[in-house]
């Protein structure tokens, strides 16, 4: 598309990388297809090609408005347009830039402000937020449906993280949410790199991805910063990878190369931390997994939502998939796999109509088959499924791990 | 409103009036019958993947936006039908036939996008057409309104209708007659077993012969597709589909029936290959397989985006032994443009779409590209052949309709656009080309250098 | 020999006297619809073969050209017409054969006239020459003129060319029969439509069901295996038989009419001989009663009825509703405003 962006703005790294973006889009409309919000709403400015046209003319006009806001906020940042794309538009990065802009220029009601506020200042601590889930009442109705009907595990005395010294080390990103909501997910993944002779690490601390998507800029480079600082020492002491279990934050933690690459303080490292991140799925394929193979449950079915970030972010759609059949999983096929199920971080909380609305339409789909398990790997869709289905939703390395256990 | 100035055809874009996302069809006919009322034109869009400007809204009009409008209303396997609002997207029609073994045969290759309605408008062809016939030979009513207000019910879920042949009309007016809001398409069948080849050619001229060899041995293939050296090096960056990139051009053969049919024909097709020289062959062995070779011919068009960031996408139709010659033409036309030509097409049907590529942020080199278009588009006719196949006309094609149509021709299609609305109020100046606007597009070629439509905004 | 001058020529003498014209082919299909009254313009000497390449898959000939001396040139290519007009008579032509837009048994599969046709040449009512569509099978330039000359009957213009796609014919046929009743037959046979088989015909009359099937030779045998039935040779009725309605059924009817319905309707009784065609798409029954009851009935079913032969002064087609009726006479305006073609020959309103 022809582009009409200012001098000065073309000037800018962002301008410049904004204007490319924009010119690689033919507006063939072929992502509109597979936007889950275009799918519900119907409405151009509800799809990729709407919302790329909407930050074209703020950009160009330099005029955001709460309308433009508004359809932005709309989108999950799910990706499945970046997979659809013919034409390689790298649609998420033009819509950060995109919110960056509205973010800044348009005021946003008060409600709006506490909450998003409120967000940030909880849910990345796991101790505040684990005190604050345990209040319950008070605060109940910020949350979203999904936190709400999550009793936070416990985890019995007897099982406990492995402390066996292993030649192979690796750092394990326990993450926020997870390690206050669902501990048994980490704790699978410690055990299973355990028994492949792989210490695994624990690193504490939220990777950056919820202050990010909801462009606090500031608040992201902080947390990424202190991040480095914390992980550098582990890294140099011979960790050979960083090994994240919430698909969500593989991009965010592979994004911090890019993240930080004006900062001449932290350019280098970030970009060896990104390059050393691993979603434990692409960690795992390159191991031999003969030992978790599974013969007890043969017949089980399970089905496997793929998150967003898995298939469309990180494009390894398919691949647990095959990795969990190569072991003797029973998979149920999923129609329309490609859609979010509507948890996409945050987007639960704010946007909480539309995300019910595709939690119902994901459940059907999963339960098609009557599965006895939903696997998935990501906390986000994990805690947001479990909200909508009576049936139990694992994180897949849970099920490796009975599997061995 | 921005985001509907315009259609898969950005270059010509204009901010409407007001949009309308009707809900249901109670409030369509409440639109139109104000509409009618204050004399505000229409203009009706679906999922706006068009790639004529057929959507292209007029400032001082209503666009009439059918995507909300998207259930599937009805499939009956036994008779072999599906009732579908306009909004329905073509692949969704097949996914819902599949439980019953059924699905909707044209495949436009925006067909994840695309919506019936849409398709209907522009009698949208597709890579299966060549066995499987255009969306009219798959629609068997259509309901209309129209800007009076009256409700046509044309065609029946029978094979026919009492009376003029006007469900044929239909097809392929864009938007000019009615506002579609209903449609019954045929369901046919999956194909018991489908397998494509893919072969390698040392130039276009040799894939457009092996064409006429595969047709004139009594082979009907389910799809027969060419593309040359430099879409391919676009689809391959795209998705890797698997395509030789030292080839010139390609030929995508698709053969579909029973087991042993399939067998049969891919037999002869590959003693044809052998026979004309192809530099490789790769034959589909799954089902898994086929898909991904069509995936590059699907994604072809965007995903030439990745080698300059625009193209305009030509849709001429020729007799299939003009292809070398016109090849030959195009690819003179477009050195002595300096504007690289992707070539991308149904050989089977002889529909060529010749994608011209540009920069729109250099402003000689869109003009460039629409000289260089015009200049195909009469070589088209030229062959004995038409300016489009299946994208219709729109807005973009309108200046070579005067070229194809002597005057009586365009009369009576006004004539016809009469009948069905008065006041002209639907899509006004889309299609048809008026006889004064054709007048002086003679007077301009005479004065040269002026382009076409100087009152549209263009990037 | 091309006519078109002379033919035109009388055109426009009609249009300066203001006096309606009765175009007339080989008048094989004069039956059908309502006779006209006016002067006759005869367009079967504007004969020939205007081109063909068997390698385009296309004929483009004149509307006075001898349909069956238009299958007998595809045949010697080993092609074929695939919707396989009935010609109801050696000197059908091709024009008359368009006007009239009949389909014979192959149509539910392999698509009707109107889907084959790919352009005209006509004379429209202000007498002049105006071509639409031509050789190639994709066109979205303009409306669709060509496909509406598809049964108009002639009231439209005065057809003088016209260009069709055609096919290779199939390499194999095989006939099979059964024997069942009607419900059964029509069960039987949209249950089969909806799998992938080579079907091209499918009709029932007293108690036997017949079915075509077309395409490679392992292939047909394979079918028949799946659909349980041997190929039968004897007692079975030609294709053509059918086709040209030279059946007993058809030519006993005294009153053929014909309903037009969703295939999988069951049995519609009409208290008379019934001929089931288009695998239940296409129903004949010579029948007694009166229009009223028999439109009824099919329209209830989702079709419509046309009394195709026989019947007194009777309404020959299913009345359109009144919307469409209205464009009718506005389209029939736009093209013959003076109301010089055909008059009273489709319908006794235009």
């Amino acid at each position: 598309m022809r582009t009409f962006l200012s001098d000065s703005l073309r000037r800018t790294p962002v301008g410049r990388e904004a204007d490319e973006i924009l010119r690689s889009c033919v507006h063939c409309g072929f992502c509109n297809a597979t936007c889950p919000t275009y799918q519900v709403l119907g409405d151009e400015r509800d799809g990729p090609r709407g919302r790329i046209y909407l930050i074209k003319e703020m950009l160009e006009n330099n005029a955001a408005t709460r309308e433009t806001q508004h359809h932005l906020d709309r989108c999950l940042t799910c990706r499945a347009c970046e997979t659809t794309c013919p034409s390689g538009v790298q649609y998420n990065r033009l819509l950060e830039i995109g919110r960056a802009a509205a973010e800044s220029s348009v005021k946003r009601p008060l409600t709006e402000r506490l909450q998003r506020e409120f967000i940030l200042r909880t849910v990345p601590r796991p101790a505040l937020f684990r005190q604050l889930l345990s209040l319950a009442g008070l605060f109940r109705p910020l949350l979203p449906v999904a936190v709400k009907k999550v009793v936070p595990e416990s985890v019995s005395k007897t099982e406990c993280w492995p402390e066996t010294t292993r030649p192979r080390k690796v750092l394990l990103l326990e993450g926020c949410v997870q390690p206050v909501t669902a501990p048994r997910i980490n704790l699978a993944a410690a055990k299973i790199l355990d028994r492949l002779g792989i210490q695994a690490i624990p690193a504490t601390g939220c990777c950056g991805a919820l202050s990010h998507h909801l462009s606090r800029e500031e608040k992201t480079l902080a947390t990424v910063k202190s991040n480095i600082d914390l992980w550098w020492p582990l890294v140099e002491a011979g960790a050979e990878a960083i090994i994240l279990t919430a698909s969500g934050c593989a991009p965010t933690v592979g994004d911090y190369g890019r993240l930080l690459e004006w900062d001449r303080n932290y350019a280098e490292r970030a970009q060896k931390i990104s390059a050393l991140s691993h979603d434990i799925s692409a960690f795992l394929e390159r191991e031999d997994l003969g030992q978790f193979a599974n013969s007890a449950n043969g017949d089980q079915r399970i089905v496997f939502h793929s998150p967003c970030t898995l298939q469309h972010g990180l494009k390894r759609a398919g691949r647990v998939e095959t990795l969990l059949e190569g072991l003797g999983f029973n998979l149920n096929p999923v129609q329309d796999a490609h859609l979010c199920c509507g948890s996409a971080g945050s987007y639960s909380i704010l946007q909480k109509k539309l995300s019910q609305q595709l939690l119902a339409a994901k459940i059907e789909k999963l339960e098609e088959g009557e599965p006895a398990v939903i696997a998935t790997a990501n906390i986000g869709c994990l805690m947001h499924l479990q909200s909508g289905t009576g049936r139990p939703v694992k994180h897949w390395i849970e099920l490796l791990d009975q599997q061995s256990g | 409103m921005r985001p509907f100035e315009c259609d898969g055809l950005s270059v010509y874009r204009a901010l409407p009036l007001m949009v309308a996302l009707p809900t249901n069809t109670g409030q369509v006919r409440e639109i139109l019958k104000t509409c009618y009322r204050l004399g505000v034109p229409v203009v009706t869009r679906g999922a706006g993947t068009g790639l004529s400007g057929g959507a292209l809204p007029l400032e001082q009009g209503l666009l009439l936006v059918l995507t909300k409008l998207n259930r599937i209303l009805a499939i009956d396997p036994l008779n072999r039908t599906a009732r579908l609002e306009p909004g329905v997207r073509n692949q969704a029609i097949s996914e819902s036939a599949a439980r019953y073994g059924l699905y909707y045969a044209p495949d436009p290759s925006s067909q994840v996008a695309c919506s019936i309605g849409g398709n209907v408008a522009e009698n949208s062809g597709g890579v299966h057409c060549l066995k499987y016939g255009l969306t009219v030979h798959n629609v068997l009513e259509v309901t209309v309104l129209t800007i009076e207000g009256d409700e046509l019910v044309l065609g029946s879920e029978a094979l026919d209708a009492p009376g003029f042949d006007l469900l044929a009309l239909i097809n392929g007016s864009e938007g000019m007659l009615g506002v579609i809001i209903e449609v019954v398409v045929r369901l046919l069948p999956l194909p018991e077993t489908a397998q494509v080849v893919l072969a390698g050619f040392a130039s276009s001229e040799a894939a457009a012969a092996t064409v006429s060899e595969i047709i004139g041995a009594g082979i009907v293939p389910a799809g027969l597709e060419m593309m040359d050296r430099l879409s391919v090096e676009a689809v391959e960056a795209f998705n890797s589909p698997g395509y030789p990139r030292d080839a010139e051009a390609v030929l995508l053969c698709e053969l579909d029936g029973g087991e042993a049919e399939v067998a049969e024909q891919m037999t002869r097709v590959r003693e044809i290959l052998e026979t004309q020289r192809a530099s490789s062959v790769t034959v589909s062995h799954s089902e898994s397989e086929r898909l991904r070779l069509w995936q590059g011919r699907k994604n072809a068009f965007p995903a030439v985006g990745r080698i300059k960031p625009d193209y305009y996408c030509m849709d001429g139709t020729i007799p299939r032994r003009e292809l070398p010659r016109v090849l030959a033409d195009i690819s003179a036309a477009s050195s002595r443009y300096g504007l690289a030509v992707a070539n991308v097409f149904h050989a089977g049907d002889g529909n060529l779409h010749p994608l011209i590529l540009y920069d729109a942020n250099q402003q000689d080199e869109l003009e460039k590209a629409e000289r260089l278009g015009a200049e195909i588009l009469t070589m088209c006719i030229e062959a004995g052949g038409t300016v489009t196949g299946e994208h219709g006309v729109g807005m973009e094609k309108i200046d070579s309709m005067c070229e194809q149509f002597p005057a009586a021709e365009l009369e009576q299609f006004h004539a016809l656009k009469y009948a069905f609305d008065p006041p002209g109020l639907l899509n006004p100046g889309k299609a048809v080309p008026t006889l004064h606007r054709c007048a002086e597009l003679g007077a301009m070629h005479v004065h040269g250098g002026k382009l076409p439509f100087p009152d549209l905004p263009r990037f | 020999m091309d006519l078109q001058q002379s033919i035109v020529q009388k055109v426009r003498e009609a249009i300066e006297k203001r006096s309606p014209v009765a175009i007339i082919g080989g008048n094989t299909k004069a039956f059908y619809g309502y006779p006209s009254e006016a002067e006759e313009l005869d367009i079967s000497g504007h004969r020939g073969v205007l081109e063909y390449d068997p390698g385009e898959l296309v004929i483009s000939c004149r509307s006075g050209s001898l349909l069956s001396d238009i299958s007998v040139i595809l045949a010697e290519q080993g092609q074929y017409l695939p919707f396989e007009p009935p010609a109801f008579g050696e000197q059908a032509t091709i024009g008359g054969t368009v006007a009239c837009g009949f389909s014979g048994p192959r149509r539910p599969w392999s698509g009707s006239l109107r889907d084959y046709l790919l352009g005209v040449k006509l004379i429209n009512g202000k007498g002049e020459v105006v071509s639409y569509g031509g050789q190639v099978m994709k066109n979205v330039a303009g409306y669709d003129i060509s496909r509406l000359m598809a049964g108009s009957m002639g009231t439209l213009g005065v057809l003088l060319e016209v260009s069709f796609k055609v096919l290779p014919v199939p390499a194999h046929e095989m006939t099979l029969g059964f024997d069942c009743d009607q419900a059964e037959a029509i069960r039987k046979i949209n249950s089969w439509s909806g799998l992938p088989l080579p079907l091209s015909g499918a009709f029932w009359n007293q108690g036997q069901l017949q079915v075509r099937l077309s395409g490679a030779g392992s292939e047909l045998s394979r079918a028949a295996k799946r659909m349980r039935a041997e190929e039968i040779n004897e007692n079975c009725v030609a294709w053509s038989e059918l086709r040209e309605h030279r059946m007993d059924f058809f030519t006993n009817a005294a009153r053929l009419w014909r309903l037009s319905l969703p295939a999988a309707t069951g049995p519609i009784d009409l208290g008379g001989n019934c001929l089931v065609d288009w695998g239940g798409a296409q129903r004949w029954y010579d029948t007694q009663l009166p229009a009223l009851g028999v439109r009824r009935l099919a329209a209830a079913a989702g079709g419509h009825a046309t009394l195709f032969r026989g019947g007194s002064n009777e309404e020959r087609f299913h009345p359109l509703t009144p919307a469409v009726k209205r464009m009718h006479l506005r389209v029939k305006q736009a093209f013959d405003p003076l109301a010089l073609f055909n008059p009273g020959r489709m319908s006794r309103d235009w």
